[in-house]
């Protein structure tokens, strides 16, 4: 399957260029447009290691959890080669992932697609996620199958750090993360007052070895300044 | 102290690298990441150690400013005990522009454009009368003093930098700063009153004499007003 990124980095748009049989899970909604021979097919999002209805069902509780959508939209090139275009919501880069080693997390609105070896699952992160103030679930992703990758949407350009011992993370700044990094939620600054004095409150502080994908702008700060400044909702 | 803009000009982001010693200032709420060891204190002034009467000067125009709605008034000190790096971000989409100022320089930004500065930098937050509320910029601007630092600021939408021998007219919502021997005056569009209202231009700011005018290729107040009566009411 080859891939282009169109657009860069304002509007990002991708095209991907499907050879028969090959698939891609979606999100949906993402769907920009596509050559008529491809099928598209909505489901729950698959499950590994069988699980059953049940285990499918509980995956996608999960997801909804998380702020994804609770199905999934499988496309497949039946027929012959087929062209499929994905875009995000939001002004900002994309960019395609490969799941290594022990998966991938993910900020919940940052999948886009994946290759048809990915599962992704909601997955309860503790107080920890909801305190850093990116909701009580996460989205978990791992491959069931070699070379799997996963295209994520930002907002604002996307900048793939190096953790090499620890790092920390404005969390409205977080994209996407190695699971093979361990995270816990910690004020910006030594003493409380002085945290919430920077304006940066609570932020996630990473140890260990892995890449983490960061956006250049902050969806919630972004939300608050312009909001404050728009007429009160009335209902 | 290294530093880099990088994704310009729409997702801009600065990085700079610390050393032991360095003193680095920015805005409160621009850390996007830090290296985990770099310590940040909240400051109500951008110079360390700053005596009382700035302290308390300082204080006086951040109650000000926050009484009338202004952004925080803290900036964040980042100081580290080890080589370490700070990754900054504004607001929104927009660029960054780094500019050093030697001893006598001196800058004004309107008051949101600060994003931070390093070295021997004042600034200093001045009051500009009935003349800053018109601009629509808020009643306040800053003047940023050098003697031997570095100052970045940024804009929504791109900058570009207009070199005024004369008299130049900008869109008050569109300045981001102005620099050297100007001065500045706020009037209508042309017209009189109607055209004011007509032409949609509003008010203008006109810069006389020489130096640099730094503007924004998009307007805040103008992105507020086209959102606004798309709310469900």
């Amino acid at each position: 399957m080859r891939y282009q990124l169109l657009y860069q980095p304002v509007s990002t748009m991708a095209q991907f260029d499907l050879e028969q049989g090959e698939q891609l899970l979606v999100e949906p909604g993402a769907m920009v447009g596509m050559t008529p021979g491809l099928d598209m097919i909505t489901g729950l999002a698959k499950q590994s290691g069988g699980g059953g209805i049940f285990g499918a069902i509980t995956a996608a509780a999960g997801r909804l959890l998380a702020g994804e959508s609770f199905f999934q939209n499988t496309f497949t090139a039946t027929r012959g080669p087929e062209q499929l275009l994905l875009a995000h919501t939001l002004p900002g880069d994309m960019a395609m992932i490969d799941v290594q080693g022990a998966g991938l997390k993910l900020q919940s609105t940052a999948f886009v697609a994946s290759t048809p070896g990915v599962q992704t699952t909601g997955e309860f992160g503790g107080a920890r996620t909801f305190f850093g103030g990116e909701g009580l679930f996460l989205l978990s992703a791992t491959a069931n199958a070699p070379n799997q990758q996963i295209l994520i949407g930002a907002f604002g350009g996307i900048q793939e750090l190096q953790c090499n011992g620890s790092l920390v993370i404005d969390t409205g700044h977080l994209v996407a993360w190695d699971a093979s990094l361990t995270f816990n939620v910690t004020k910006a600054s030594s003493g409380w007052i002085s945290s919430y004095l920077t304006g940066e409150g609570l932020v996630c502080s990473f140890q260990g070895q892995g890449r983490i994908w960061m956006q250049t702008r902050n969806p919630p700060e972004f939300g608050s300044k312009v909001g404050r400044l728009l007429p009160p909702r009335t209902n | 102290m290294h530093h880099q803009i990088s994704h310009e000009p729409a997702f801009s982001m600065l990085r700079v690298d610390l050393d032991p010693g360095d003193i680095f200032v920015s805005e409160a709420g621009a850390m996007a990441a830090k290296s985990t060891h770099v310590q940040m204190d909240a400051k109500l002034t951008v110079r360390p150690n700053a005596g009382f009467v700035t302290t308390l000067g300082a204080m006086f125009a951040a109650f000000i400013r926050k009484a009338l709605g202004g952004e925080s008034f803290f900036v964040t000190h980042y100081t580290t005990n080890a080589p370490g790096t700070v990754w900054i971000t504004p607001t929104m989409s927009g660029s960054i522009v780094h500019r050093r100022l030697e001893p006598g320089q001196r800058l004004t930004l309107s008051a949101g454009a600060y994003v931070a500065s390093s070295g021997d930098i004042d600034v200093i937050v001045k009051y500009a009368g009935l003349r800053g509320i018109l601009a629509k910029e808020g009643a306040f601007f800053l003047e940023i003093l050098g003697n031997g630092g570095d100052i970045w600021f940024n804009s929504y939408g791109g900058v570009d930098a207009i070199d005024v021998n004369g008299t130049y007219i900008v869109d008050n919502g569109h300045i981001v700063g102005w620099e050297g021997a100007l001065t500045f005056d706020i009037k209508s569009a042309g017209g009189g009153l109607i055209g004011m209202v007509a032409s949609g231009e509003g008010m203008v700011c006109e810069f006389k004499g020489q130096g640099r005018v730094y503007i924004q290729s998009r307007n805040f107040g103008s992105l507020i007003d086209w959102l606004s009566p798309l709310l469900p009411g």
